[in-house]
């Protein structure tokens, strides 16, 4: 299973980070989180990365990242997705 | 009073503290002013009237800069990122207060602050570093002078921290133009009450923010479950789309109501623009519309209703930022009778760059221009400039030499009822203000957007409990009638929404997440629950309408009777909208009718506990807020209602 985000549906709005901190700490804490988005508003630009220390959510109902982007930006893609899907998916 | 136990989550815990004349820096805890006031907007309000004389002015060094962020901001609640930054008005000289949004908010709490209150006066340029409990006074004389997005680059380079926030002024603060912004994230404006003059008028260029601390809930399980369902009805509203490009998706439509109830035409003149107008400006493929590159979000926002815009073609093309809004259409274009789309969208970036409120400058200048057609200035006065309506390239040279106080800039500058003055010939009468402050709000055909934005106690806007329609986006029940162009129970939409607006900002919810576009989005209902499971409160949906939604804007209207001679007079539209009807289109001959408005204004005091024919604020309504000591000092000045 791998979590792809499609840059295209992607509002920086940072939920994702805040939410993968609560699975962590039960607190809203975006220091501890598996995932950084930031943005430049002067030219546009999203940076949003995942690191490796995502659990998938050990022990949750559902991936809360996934959960609470409410724009659809971001996707499950099973193990055995071919690379064009992924690579559409940024 | 409320005493239902401690505040036990969601702040970060202290308020910051800065005296600039003196250098000092201190904290104190924010629960005992959370537990009066919940937060944010509350708390600033508390703090400017225990601590401002009634002899202080705006630009006296004992004028505070509040900011404050909502008591949910940097949890995940939906649309928890605003901030409310508090001063001296500098149009009314009563309570000034602007909204923001974005990040800088979240990021101020997750350095352990839930409020920054700035009393005193720099001498020299400075900017404020705030990485946790490291708090500097900054020497900034290497960005004085230097617009918005200028200042934005340096600083981050300079610190060299790509995740700090910036809340800072352009050219306009610096030079005390009154109605300048503070500017976040060099996309959303602060824009009312002349909040950027004052921070110009400290010497503050900025104030960069760094956090790495957790905001914590009381019940965290508990608060998840309510959060997750108010993110679900965000997702499952059919409006949400839509709202994403409020601006483009309904204004599009030439045929859109909102045409017809929300605009005014060349500073007041009417109330109906052109068809041709509406399309050119607006045509998905050639006007404003085609110059948006994506659409971005606030923090923890499922809503999402800030375009990023680029301009395409003509000779600004390249020239882009984020947050183009609906007021740039009021305002920019229509109020100048201006639909060329490219320079809209320019003037409204140089708004943000330059640091100037949008508002005023739409407001303020459209009026000099109706000055130049009717002869009341000539070209001498405006150092060669024709102001004539429709003319983008004025427009802009207008904004520049605004901000720069340059010519007839200069004039203006120092606030439109000054500047009335000095040219008079009857220039007063087309000038639209309330309370001193420039508005460019519609008041002939929306009668409760007429009564909320004549009774703001910001002066002049309509965040404050305006009202379009019982269905502008969605189905939401509220109190009312809300037939747009009906007098008859208005005044119990305005004051509901009135109420609610106050528990936005102290809990720093954003208002469209909120109640007031109508959509299905969060409720009084969620507010309760989201309250209660994260600060830890056992409240009611009463006492949470009876008294937080009711102590901020009577700590607001008591901060006026003290510092001000506002009166009922001063809750009336302006005397223009009284004398001329609408010129043309569905509603001609529109205008406000005095006996029926004040019907209205009667029944608006009456729900809000105030004497109905003063509107002055009673013994009684003070009292039941604990505001007792607030109650005693209006007495003494002949301000209260003691029945
Ligand atoms: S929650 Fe979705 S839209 Fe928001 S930053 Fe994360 S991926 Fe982007
Ligand atoms: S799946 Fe869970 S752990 Fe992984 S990034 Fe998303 S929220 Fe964090
Ligand atoms: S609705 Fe718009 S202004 Fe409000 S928080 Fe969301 S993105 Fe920001």
């Amino acid at each position: 299973m791998k979590i792809v985000r499609n840059g295209n549906l992607c509002y920086a709005c940072k939920t994702c980070q805040l939410a993968c901190s609560f699975h962590y700490t039960k607190t809203f804490w975006p220091e501890r989180s598996s995932i950084t988005v930031s943005r430049n508003p002067q030219d546009g630009t999203i940076k949003w990365h995942m690191d490796a220390t995502c659990d998938k959510c050990m022990g949750e109902e559902g991936l809360l990242c996934v959960k609470y982007c409410t724009y659809g930006a971001l996707q499950i893609l099973n193990n055995n997705a071919n690379e064009q899907e992924v690579k559409e998916y940024d | 009073m409320i005493k239902r136990g401690d505040v036990k989550g969601c702040l970060a815990g202290r308020i910051l503290r800065i005296d600039l004349s003196n250098k000092k820096i201190w904290t104190e805890e924010t629960k005992s002013y959370a537990k009066k006031t919940l937060g944010g907007r509350g708390i600033n309000s508390l703090i400017m009237i225990n601590e401002i004389e009634p002899k202080v002015k705006w630009y006296d060094p004992e004028n505070l800069l509040c900011f404050g962020a909502g008591s949910l901001v940097g949890t995940i609640t939906p649309g928890a990122c605003r901030v409310d930054i508090s001063t001296i008005n500098v149009f009314s000289g009563g309570k000034g207060s602007a909204n923001v949004g974005g990040f800088w908010g979240p990021e101020l709490k997750y350095a352990g602050y839930d409020n920054l209150i700035i009393v005193g006066k720099s001498k020299n340029p400075i900017y404020l570093y705030i990485n946790d409990d490291k708090v500097e006074i900054r020497d900034a004389s290497f960005i004085w002078g230097k617009n918005t997005f200028e200042t934005e680059d340096i600083l981050r380079q300079e610190i060299g921290d790509d995740d700090i926030k910036i809340a800072l002024i352009g050219p306009a603060g610096e030079n005390k133009v009154r109605g300048s912004a503070i500017i976040i994230d060099t996309a959303k404006a602060a824009g009312g009450s002349g909040v950027g003059c004052v921070m110009g008028d400290k010497k503050l260029k900025a104030i960069v923010v760094r956090g790495h601390k957790k905001i914590e809930v009381a019940e965290p399980e508990k608060f998840m479950k309510v959060v997750e369902k108010c993110y679900q009805k965000c997702k499952d509203e059919p409006n949400t789309r839509m709202m994403r490009k409020a601006p483009f998706n309904l204004y599009s439509n030439p045929e859109w109501e909102g045409w017809n109830t929300n605009i005014v035409i060349k500073n007041g003149q009417d109330d109906q623009w052109g068809r041709e107008k509406r399309i050119r400006l607006m045509n998905p493929v050639t006007g404003i519309p085609s110059m948006q590159k994506g659409v971005r979000a606030c923090y923890s926002c499922p809503i999402g209703c800030m375009p990023f815009m680029e301009i395409n073609k003509g000779k600004y093309k390249g020239d882009k930022g984020e947050g183009f809004w609906i007021n740039t259409i009021m305002g920019h274009a229509c109020r100048f009778d201006i639909s060329d789309p490219e320079a809209v969208v320019e003037s409204w970036l140089l708004t943000n760059r330059l640091g100037l409120d949008g508002d005023y400058v739409a407001a303020g200048l459209s009026w000099i221009f109706e000055l130049y057609e009717k002869g009341i200035i000539t070209k001498e006065d405006t150092n060669g400039l024709e102001l004539d309506w429709g003319n983008s390239e004025v427009l802009i040279k207008m904004i520049k030499k605004l901000a720069y106080r340059e010519g007839i800039g200069d004039l203006l500058a120092d606030g439109m009822v000054e500047a009335a003055k000095k040219i008079g010939r009857k220039s007063e009468y087309y000038l639209i203000q309330v309370k001193g402050q420039p508005s460019i709000e519609p008041f002939r055909i929306p009668k409760g957007w007429a009564l909320a934005v004549s009774t703001s106690p910001v002066a002049g806007r309509h965040l404050r409990g305006a009202t379009m329609g019982s269905n502008r986006y969605g189905p939401k029940p509220r109190p009312g009638n809300f037939g747009v162009t009906d007098y008859r129970n208005q005044a119990k939409g305005v004051v509901w929404q009135g109420k609610t607006k106050e528990l936005e900002d102290n809990l720093g919810i954003c208002n469209y997440v909120g109640t007031w576009s109508g959509a299905n989005f969060l409720t009084i209902t969620d507010f309760v629950e989201l309250i209660n499971a994260g600060m830890g409160l056992h409240l009611t949906e009463e006492e949470l309408m009876d008294h937080y939604a009711v102590i901020g804007r009577n700590l607001e209207k008591a901060f006026n009777a003290l510092h001000t001679d506002m009166s009922r007079e001063d809750d009336i539209p302006p005397k223009r909208f009284r004398e001329e009807g609408v010129k043309s289109g569905p509603y001609k001959g529109f205008k406000i009718d005095e006996n029926k408005y004040n019907e209205m204004l009667d029944e608006f005091y009456e729900l809000w506990g105030w004497d109905k024919k003063t509107g002055m604020q009673t013994r009684t309504c003070l009292e039941k807020l604990g505001l007792k000591d607030i109650a005693e000092k209006l007495a003494k000045q002949d301000k209260l209602d003691d029945n």
